[in-house]
């Protein structure tokens, strides 16, 4: 059983501050054409919003399902309060990776090391015999463009909180 | 007009074919493609905006600065790069104080943004900018006795106020207007609307959910319509909606409808070498690819 009295009622300031939160009546649309709602276990926005604002930090910060979020946007078009469900999910994961840096998307360090999540600059045969440029415009053919992409990086929050998951890429 | 190229990075890397095409077909339309030198990732939902807003900031601003210094707007194909590119530019042109931010992250680096050039997907820029009739006198081998169904790519869809250009919004048409004006029939069908369900941890973290899901889309083009091909939009649906077919067909049922990005399929009407063009796919095109 959920015990409120242990509940963190400044939570919704952390994870969402937002007004637009508080008009949530719990009505569905967000999950109803959710592609992720399918998913296993289920991905349910209103049940987050619930947790966000009754102030529920421990078991918001076990949620895996935000991860799930097929980023459609759905939800935020038909949602009848405004409640912008789509950046409520956004928010959680950002809220969950300020604190608890195994939540950290380890895809953020490839970016950092080469500028992209697939590796765009290694595809030279296959373009060549389509008859494409063989090097793309990619930052991987600029080094000192990737060098200032790196400091600029290193300046904002989260990752110059974690410096250490950047070293040595 | 000229726009500058936003690729992405599953479009070069994994299904060049649709860059070639992208690159063939628009200058004939009379689209000039600029390269951006330096582009990074858009950056994806899954990476810096589930991280925080700052690197979000800084990696949109990045990418955004590239066009602006050249004064070019942004020509994209992935819907999910599309969506980012658009919730970044918001953020830097209409808040004052994030726009701050991200110079004060840009400065050091030699850069600054002011969310000046605008980002356009490429069904948006095909529809308005060049229009269906001109698409229609640009080609000389027509799609005439073919059925297509279309899929609209999500992330240009909602929320409308920010990435829509289609209208109304829950009723999209242009894609559906895109490949009639190259001879074929559009079929209708119950989840024509229905998103792919490719993109984020969905398919990931419950693949099987998630092909269950692309398969109701599967079985009810099978059942409603005579579809002999599928058009798409985007890189992610183009990619989840082919490979799923194979998974599919590994347990009941066949699943063979061929899928083809819309410049992939203009490139082969106005008579581009298929070799070139549309080579690189799981379900077979062959028996679309033989008429061209």
């Amino acid at each position: 059983m959920t015990d409120l009295a242990t509940a963190n009622k400044n939570l919704w300031r952390d994870v969402f501050d937002s007004e637009d939160l508080r008009y949530c009546f719990n009505c569905s649309t967000c999950v109803s054409g959710c592609p992720a709602s399918n998913a296993n276990p289920p991905l349910l926005i209103r049940n987050l919003a619930r947790m966000v604002i009754l102030g529920l930090e421990d078991e918001l910060l076990e949620q895996d399902t935000p991860w799930t979020c097929v980023t459609c946007s759905r939800c935020e078009e038909f949602c009848p309060m405004n409640v912008k469900p789509f950046e409520l999910c956004l928010a959680i994961r950002k809220w969950q990776s300020r604190n608890d840096e195994t939540r950290i998307p380890p895809s953020i360090v490839e970016i950092y090391s080469r500028g992209y999540t697939q590796a765009v600059e290694r595809n030279t045969e296959q373009r060549k015999a389509l008859g494409l440029p063989e090097k793309l415009s990619a930052i991987s053919e600029y080094p000192e463009l990737l060098e200032k992409f790196r400091k600029m990086l290193m300046q904002t929050q989260v990752i110059s909180k974690n410096a250490y998951m950047f070293e040595g890429v | 007009m000229e726009l500058g190229l936003f690729l992405g990075c599953n479009t070069p890397a994994i299904r060049p074919d649709v860059e070639r095409a992208i690159r063939l077909t628009m200058p004939k339309l009379g689209v000039d493609l600029i390269d951006l030198e330096g582009y990074v990732c858009c950056p994806a939902f899954g990476t810096f905006p589930s991280t925080d807003e700052d690197s979000h900031l800084a990696v949109s601003g990045w990418n955004l600065s590239l066009a602006e210094q050249k004064g070019l707007d942004l020509l994209v194909e992935c819907g999910s790069c599309y969506s980012s590119l658009r919730v970044g530019r918001e953020l830097i042109l209409h808040d004052e104080k994030k726009r701050a931010r991200v110079n004060e992250l840009l400065q050091p680096v030699g850069r600054t943004v002011e969310g000046k050039s605008k980002v356009r997907h490429i069904t948006d820029v095909l529809y308005n900018d060049v229009g269906v009739e001109k698409i229609s006198k640009s080609i000389d081998k027509p799609l005439d006795g073919l059925h297509a169904v279309v899929q609209y790519p999500c992330h240009t869809l909602f929320p409308s106020e920010l990435v829509g250009f289609d209208s109304p919004p829950a009723r999209p048409r242009i894609m559906r207007e895109l490949v009639e004006a190259l001879g074929a029939k559009v079929d209708s069908f119950s989840r024509e609307y229905q998103c792919c369900g490719g993109a984020g941890g969905f398919h990931g973290t419950s693949a099987a959910e998630a092909r269950g899901f692309a398969q109701t889309k599967f079985d009810a083009i099978k059942s409603e319509t005579q579809a002999d091909f599928m058009v798409v939009s985007c890189i992610t649906c183009l990619m989840f909606l082919d490979n799923v077919q194979k998974e599919l067909s590994e347990g009941n049922g066949k699943y063979d409808i061929p899928v083809f990005d819309y410049n992939q399929i203009l490139a082969l009407c106005m008579g581009f070498d298929p070799k070139q063009v549309a080579p690189i796919c799981t379900v077979s095109r062959d028996r679309i690819l033989e008429r061209f």
